[in-house]
């Protein structure tokens, strides 16, 4: 047992905090997405994309666990989104892709040439990815998906429907017929989200993936959405809070660093202990996912609520704590704190989660209830 | 990072989980339970102590020559699962481990570890902490208590509160003025006081829980041998502060969480027999939400204390980090605590001997003996002044 990253995880996670933070655009309080492509060719020419492919696919063959650093530091920087999808779509190639969509699509995402995005939510669907109501029959894709990050610079997608098995994760490219793209409006425009009709799509032979186990392949991409979710949200807190104690510690009024009063003081205390509750939580849950623990379901539902949470709070209390200044749009905090709003409402809600851990709980009750009387 | 075992710690779980099915009380926590009585139960609990100690599963972490096995902080983890999942009964001599013993072992001369840690193994003598007073509360380093040496004899003479298990203990630590002209931090020791001594006496205080754990105590020239101070005369202060750093650190929030799942777990189960209008408490949803958010914030107490553990496994060195693991599993319990009642609906009231009151008014007792996580071992608003100033960096 042990609690603690290695120095290789930590070096890299440094690497990829360096690098972004020579990309000062990102932060600007301008919701310009000018910033994203030379970030995202950065981290390309880096070879991020290429860590989790295994060796023999030309990649470097990581875990989630050893790109946790680095997912987390990315949350900080604000990156682009589409490199998270890239990451999770690589993972679940890895664990549910066939040998064939492994040759055909993990070196064009190692190489970052192929964009990928992931398309789950729907108008008029909860949470649950298993509830769409996209739908594939007769190998023909029908639907419509919603906030699809990056949606217009997409190469591919990769889409939750109904099959005639059940719930399934599609690979459809993004130039196929009857796709189209209209970006949103919304509150983080960085984020580049845009909704995506799939009108009676041709799909080949090769858009279900993980054919052997449909379900668990949805539920596998939706889980690591949710683990790097929370390490997102683990990098945006920790960079606000960090922002908020360097102004305490800085601003004057009544003729004394406002840190010295209590009431600021306490707040940035409390704040603190918030952050590393979350990164707790987190790391524990990057690890359950990453390993397929018995337990990942409920460790990923309980990092992604708590630390959609406290990043919640904390650009929160950091605004408030830069009292007038805070609000200003050329501060930037606003750029956190829309991140941050976006982040929470993907891969599953507070909500939601919550009511996982507590499924899960009284399901891992009952396992270990049985477990004891079968011991008697 | 991982979370996996090796054989040896999967062989110590097991050999621990075998131990536990033979020792504890056949229908333990179904149909058997801990004494109601106040006095019956302190005396249940040392004897579950000294039947550790006969196990050789007490102290763990100790040193072997000292009684000890020599365990692992991640042993110490496993126990403290382990101790959780057979619902094991708590210690009574939890300062003398936790407080006392660490403190001797980090500061105390052989001579003094060789008197006084196997005792506190064995649970044949009990500790309690002399620290706060009627004046000094968060303030601690403005004790007033006098200890004058005079030959080899320490004289002390003063008043102590809150002192836990004083009815039960055979010795306390104090921290005493030894100088009372000096910036108050530098004029006080500690002190190893036998409870025995002529001039002590102790007076039950009563809690808001309506039960009397602590106590006012008085010394009047009362005697201490001069052998019997921790550190240097007027070095008390530092001495003091490891004392605090165990007692907010990792171990002890670890300790609690054992207690903390078990009655999680109790609550859940009881909330899935409780019929509220026609469906059971467990299927309100709005309770759910606050269930599983404490669910969640019971297990991070347990992932934060794992992280210290690692921490200190890498060569970190303990200190205001203890503030941290502190202030989340007070303010995380009395939450839960809260929750607890909420969930119990409409008869939340009814506690203790009532025939009605559920799981037998565990959960009403429990709500009202949280409201004092966040006042002792350090108030939350001091606990946030240190993380503030010491971990944040803020000004004074």
């Amino acid at each position: 047992m042990n609690f603690a990253f290695d120095e290789e995880q930590k070096s890299l996670g440094d690497t990829v905090s360096r690098l972004l933070a020579d990309h000062t655009a990102l932060l600007a309080p301008d919701l310009s997405t000018d910033a994203a492509g030379p970030a995202w060719d950065a981290l390309a020419e880096l070879g991020l994309f290429a860590m989790m492919v295994p060796e023999d696919h030309g990649g470097a063959g990581l875990t989630t666990v050893d790109l946790a650093l680095s997912v987390e530091a990315m949350g900080g920087a604000l990156a682009p989104l589409a490199a998270i999808d890239a990451l999770l779509v690589t993972d679940l190639l890895v664990r549910h892709g066939t040998p064939s969509q492994q040759q055909d699509i993990l070196p064009r995402v190692a190489a970052g040439e192929l964009r990928v995005a992931v398309a789950i939510a729907e108008l008029g669907c909860g949470d649950a990815p298993e509830d769409v109501a996209a739908r594939v029959s007769n190998d023909r894709l029908t639907g419509t998906k919603m906030l699809v990050r990056e949606a217009a610079q997409a190469d591919m997608f990769v889409v939750v429907a109904q099959s005639a098995s059940g719930p399934a994760v599609f690979l459809v490219p993004a130039d196929a017929q009857g796709v189209s793209v209209r970006l949103h409006e919304d509150i983080d425009p960085t984020s580049a989200m845009g909704e995506v009709t799939f009108a009676d799509v041709a799909l080949d032979s090769a858009a279900l993936l993980g054919s052997a186990n449909p379900g668990r392949a949805v539920a596998r991409l939706f889980d690591g959405g949710a683990a790097l979710s929370a390490l997102l949200h683990l990098g945006i807190a920790s960079r606000m809070l960090a922002t908020a104690v360097d102004y305490a510690r800085t601003r004057v009024q009544f003729g004394q660093a406002i840190g010295s009063f209590q009431s600021i003081k306490h707040r940035c205390a409390d704040m603190a202990v918030a952050v590393e509750s979350a990164r707790s939580a987190t790391y524990y849950g990057i690890w359950a996912f990453s390993e397929d623990a018995p337990d990942r379901a409920r460790a990923v539902s309980m990092a992604k609520a708590y630390s959609g949470e406290v990043a919640r709070h904390v650009c929160n209390e950091t605004i408030q704590i830069h009292g007038g200044m805070g609000f200003t749009w050329e501060l930037g905090l606003h750029r956190f704190l829309r991140r941050a709003k976006v982040i929470e409402h993907g891969f599953g809600s507070s909500t939601w989660h919550n009511e996982r851990v507590l499924v899960e709980t009284l399901r891992m009750q009952d396992a270990d209830l049985d477990a004891k009387l079968a011991a008697a | 990072m991982d979370f996996n075992y090796s054989p040896s710690e999967n062989d110590f779980r097991m050999e621990l989980r075998t131990w536990l099915a033979n020792t504890l009380p056949k229908g333990w926590g179904e149909t058997v339970f801990e004494p109601e009585d106040e006095h019956e139960r302190a005396m249940f609990r040392l004897d579950w102590e000294r039947k550790l100690h006969a196990g050789g599963w007490s102290g763990i972490n100790w040193p072997k020559e000292y009684g000890g096995r020599g365990a692992t902080l991640i042993e110490r983890g496993i126990f403290a699962e382990e101790m959780a999942r057979a619902s094991a009964p708590e210690g009574i001599n939890i300062i003398g481990h936790n407080l006392a013993g660490t403190t001797i072992l980090a500061h105390g001369t052989e001579a003094q570890k060789k008197r006084f840690l196997p005792p506190i193994i064995s649970s044949d003598e009990i500790w309690c902490q002399g620290f706060s007073e009627p004046n000094a509360g968060s303030d601690l380093a403005s004790v007033r208590t006098r200890a004058e040496l005079v030959g080899d004899k320490f004289i002390v003479n003063g008043q102590k509160i809150w002192t836990s298990y004083a009815q039960y203990a055979q010795w306390c630590f104090a921290l005493v003025r030894t100088n009372p002209d000096v910036p108050k931090h530098k004029g006080l020791s500690f002190l190893l006081i036998d409870m025995s001594s002529p001039g002590i006496t102790i007076r039950p205080l009563r809690q808001i829980s309506g039960e009397s754990e602590f106590n006012e105590t008085f010394f009047d020239n009362v005697e201490v041998p001069a052998e019997n101070i921790v550190g240097d005369v007027n070095e008390g202060w530092k001495i003091a502060m490891t004392t605090l750093a165990y007692e907010r650190g990792p171990e002890d929030a670890l300790g609690r969480q054992v207690r903390f799942k078990q009655e999680l777990d109790k609550l859940v189960a009881t909330l899935c027999q409780t019929m509220q209008g026609g469906h059971a408490a467990i299927d309100n949803p709005s309770i759910r939400q606050r269930l599983a958010r404490a669910i969640t914030e019971i297990e991070i107490v347990r992932l934060n204390a794992l992280r210290s553990f690692s921490l200190y496994l890498d060569g970190g060195d303990r200190g205001a980090d203890a503030s941290m693991t502190k202030l989340y599993w007070s303010h995380a319990a009395q939450t839960m605590y809260e929750v607890a009642m909420d969930a119990l609906g409409p008869l939340a009231p009814l506690s203790g001997n009532d025939p009605a009151a559920s799981a037998m008014g565990r959960f009403q007792l429990s709500w009202l003996q949280s409201k004092a996580f966040t006042i002792y071992s350090g108030s939350s608003e001091i606990q946030r002044n240190i993380i503030g100033e010491r971990v944040l960096g803020l000004p004074r």
